[in-house]
């Protein structure tokens, strides 16, 4: 798949911030402790009453209150909840840097090349005023009289709250109130988003768009909508007599995956950047990959055909090869289909070192932050390299002879760790692939 | 008129280690037309597209002009093999596919030659709307009429299953890159900017960036909207500046002219193939222009300010003079206050210079992030035929700049400059060079 080098850009890219809104926690340390310790983020849906779907329950983010990030909550009262964990989960990450507009290296900073790359979420429809305006104003016939449906629109919904649905709110939110002028980017690849944007905000640095980028997701599906269009898809776990239980990646009887929300940040800089101005290097990004199955919208190619190109694609870019590599963090979404086809892949890519590379899915705990887990998985791997011990699969009970790597089962484990591979798939087809190492100058 | 293609521009020091990318071909369904020969004649001919919308009632709107794709069938645009895939498409998906299938065709490659894995996909994408009558359906089961809440106990029960298995991939916005890449199987780089306006020209500028990076040799680029339809059109009318010209439909939408109102909301599909250029010499390719420079940024104060930063910026990763420049194809959202800013941008960067903005949004109305596509197109185009296209409902140019003039003119300078932005700042440039 990679052809050659001979366009790679000699600039390094360091990570110097990160801050997460997650499930497990409202900030990084949290959420990692909570991996730890194998806790699931997984309860009752209490965003609205979710008793008879098939899917009762999800990953939510517990006590968030915006006001503890931000100093006037007011400006971001309309916007969906992704853009308020967004802006959070950003401002922990650029306080962690030193950089946000009245820090000390922050206001020193070139603001200009200073830019942004998100894989935010829509905001979320309004359900109730939707579906009514659709039945109030049905005709004799059944179908929805266009005069009187737009009547019950302007009458109904919220102005403010339908123009902050628009995707592009996010990211002009962030940028107006951090001050990031650089190149504005936001990306919706699904499950893969957040890490795509890591990914491609990285080459901006690369080739030198941008000195600094925020980088990262927020999302919530946890909605109406959400949750009837995953049901109807059977992609969701329907364990409703055991919701902690659902999320169980490479278990022989996972059912599917369980929706989580959140948002989680990160600062990447230019390494000559980050070392004059003093910053605290977290880790080093070193390669990056996308590419897309071109097979089906539903399912993943069965034999990996795009995520093993992306794997192999995003080793070469890092220059290692895989006997390098001594952590995966997995999409590991606990559907049968990706659990079989990761699995596959990383045996395909990696050959017998495959058995000696622990691979775990933190989705067991936290369940799937959608466009978000990309970003939040990126600083898991961080944590793991920082503090040598890696976060388990939880709920890990009856391998399946299809999936037959080393998951680091139900416990947390403590190794040496330099370097991580960190999937994501997304439902499309869209494949990325990231490798972050420790930072050696 | 016309006169021949523009003269490759002087200065142009190609760096040895920057790979070249070129637009080879224009997949487009506009209010215009469907494909590139009828749309570039309509642009040359100034024929407008915008019309009293026919096809619902918008009675109760204040707004009740549009640009519509008409003649518009989908089956058209796809191998009969893959027609079933269209009750998984919404209308955007629909066009987003057309105009990828179109943009194969105009730029005459043979897929069977291209390294699928080499060959990349991008789309600018908005929110789709939802068709009423799949949520009619479960909405009765659990609404009481005059009611303005819905039962979601009963939603659980009844409601999801009286809707189709497939209904949410029909409104996932990456499934316009991710339907191209399975009807052509186009296995590189694949992602979805979702921008509002700037999706498209941001989709550009990253398929440039991956291209140069030497990770793909062609790509489908594109982007695809329709906002006409009452959801969409009756939510906008809540948030965004609309002209309500309605007497006046032609003329509504007048970019930068002192009577402009608002932007009017459309509907389309625009796709380009960028090539890199060797990959695009060798297969004979026919190419409408080389891409010299691309720059992105954040308009904080939306003062044009920012905007003129990026503008700079594209054109010196150009290497291109303002002296070189024929015209701006601007973005001219036709809103009072955002016109007014883009404005003072080219008049910040081009003082002294008088370079004539083109605003194809007069005849097209506002295509979403498929307005962006088409005007690089229609740049591209023009620096291929030396044919500077004609700007409409401008007769008074407000914020001291200047439009092209009503009917085409003779290009006279090798550059033209792409100008995207959104209304709450984020902007994005490509700078365009005759490749002669």
């Amino acid at each position: 798949m990679v052809q050659s080098h001979m366009m790679r850009s000699n600039r390094r890219i360091v990570i110097t911030g990160m801050g997460a809104i997650t499930p497990l926690g409202l900030n990084v340390a949290d959420t990692y402790r909570g991996c730890l310790e194998g806790k699931s983020g997984v309860g009752p849906i209490t965003h609205f009453d979710a008793s008879t779907f098939p899917t009762n329950f999800a990953s939510e983010v517990k006590g968030f209150d915006l006001a503890r990030y931000i100093s006037d909550p007011k400006r971001f009262e309309y916007c969906g909840i992704n853009g308020k964990f967004g802006a959070a989960a950003a401002e922990q990450a650029l306080a962690d840097a030193g950089l946000r507009p009245n820090d000390p290296c922050g206001s020193k900073a070139d603001r200009t090349r200073f830019g942004l790359y998100l894989g935010s979420g829509e905001g979320i429809t309004d359900f109730d005023g939707l579906i009514t305006n659709i039945v109030n104003a049905l005709d004799s016939t059944g179908k929805a009289d266009a005069k009187r449906f737009s009547e019950n629109c302007l009458t109904v919904f919220n102005p403010l709250h339908e123009a902050e649905q628009e995707f592009h709110t996010t990211p002009a939110h962030l940028a107006s109130y951090f001050d990031l002028q650089g190149p504005n980017f936001n990306c919706l690849t699904a499950c893969a988003a957040s890490a795509q944007a890591l990914g491609e905000g990285m080459e901006l640095i690369r080739c030198g768009d941008a000195d600094v980028m925020l980088v990262g997701g927020s999302h919530s599906m946890i909605h109406p909508m959400g949750i009837t269009g995953f049901n109807l898809l059977t992609a969701l776990s329907t364990r409703r007599e055991s919701p902690q239980k659902a999320s169980r990646p490479f278990d022989l009887n996972r059912d599917g995956f369980v929706l989580g929300e959140g948002a989680a940040m990160l600062v990447i800089e230019e390494l000559e950047h980050a070392k004059k101005r003093g910053a605290h290097i977290y880790a080093e990004l070193v390669g990056y990959c996308s590419t897309a199955d071109a097979f089906r919208v539903t399912d993943s190619h069965p034999d990996g055909r795009g995520a093993i190109a992306c794997v192999k694609g995003a080793l070469a870019d890092a220059g290692i090869t895989p006997t390098q590599v001594n952590y995966i963090n997995a999409h590991g979404t606990s559907t049968q289909v990706n659990d079989r086809v990761e699995s596959l892949t990383v045996r395909r890519v990696f050959g017998e070192h495959a058995d000696k590379v622990p691979m775990s899915s933190t989705k067991s705990c936290l369940g799937h932050m959608i466009a978000a887990a990309g970003a939040i998985e990126m600083i898991l791997c961080v944590e793991t390299m920082r503090n040598g011990v890696i976060p388990p699969t939880i709920n890990y009970d009856t391998p399946d002879p299809e999936c037959d790597l080393d998951y680091v089962p139900n416990q947390a484990r403590e190794a040496t760790v330099d370097c991580c591979l960190s999937n994501s798939f997304g439902f499309g087809g869209q494949n990325t692939s990231l490798v972050v190492k420790r930072f050696a100058d | 008129m016309g006169g021949g293609p523009v003269r490759r521009p002087t200065n142009t020091k190609v760096m040895s280690n920057r790979r070249r990318s070129v637009i080879s071909g224009l997949g487009v369904l506009s209010p215009l037309g469907i494909r590139r020969g009828p749309v570039w004649e309509a642009i040359q001919a100034g024929t407008p597209g915008v019309k009293a919308i026919s096809t619902f009632d918008t009675s109760s709107l204040p707004v009740k002009v549009a640009g519509v794709v008409t003649d518009f069938d989908p089956k058209m645009y796809m191998e009969k093999k893959d027609r079933k895939q269209l009750r998984m498409m919404a209308r955007p998906i629909q066009l987003a596919v057309a105009g990828a299938w179109l943009a194969l065709e105009d730029c005459q490659v043979d897929k069977t030659t291209l390294d699928k894995t080499r060959f990349g996909v991008l789309y600018g994408s908005c929110m789709i709307p939802s068709e009423l009558p799949e949520l009619a359906e479960p909405g009765k089961l659990c609404v009481i009429p005059g009611e303005r809440v819905v039962d979601t106990k009963k939603w659980g029960v009844e409601g999801i299953p009286a809707i189709q298995p497939l209904w949410m991939l029909k409104y996932l916005p990456n499934m316009l890159a991710c339907q191209v890449s399975i009807l052509h199987d186009a296995q590189g780089p694949n992602n979805t900017i979702t921008e509002n306006d700037v999706a498209g020209i941001m989709a550009f500028g990253e398929s440039l960036r991956i291209l140069e990076r030497d990770r793909a040799d062609f790509f489908l680029v594109g982007g695809a909207e329709s906002k006409v339809n009452p959801l969409s059109l009756s939510r906008q009318c809540l948030f965004e500046t609309l002209s309500q010209k309605n007497d006046d439909p032609e003329g509504a939408h007048r970019p930068f002219d002192q009577a402009r109102d608002g932007t009017v909301l459309s509907e389309g599909s625009a796709v380009v193939v960028l090539e890199e250029y060797e990959h695009a010499k060798k297969r004979g390719a026919g190419i409408l222009a080389e891409v010299g420079g691309f720059s992105a940024g954040f308009d904080r104060a939306r003062d044009g300010k920012g905007l003129a930063r990026v503008i700079r910026q594209a054109m010196e990763r150009a290497q291109v003079s303002p002296g070189e420049i024929d015209h701006i194809s601007s973005h001219g959202q036709g809103a009072p206050v955002t016109d007014a800013w883009e404005a003072a941008a080219y008049q910040e960067v081009f003082a002294g210079h008088t370079i004539p903005v083109h605003a194809l949004k007069g005849q097209t109305g506002n295509m979403g992030c498929a307005s962006g596509i088409l005007e690089l197109a229609t740049a591209a185009l023009a620096l291929s035929t030396g044919i500077r296209p004609a700007t409409i409902n401008c007769p008074n140019p407000d914020c001291g700049i200047v439009v092209t003039s009503r009917h085409a003119t003779r290009m006279e300078k090798p550059c033209v400059v792409k100008v995207s932005l959104s209304q709450l700042g984020q902007v994005c440039v490509v700078v365009l060079k005759a490749i002669h």
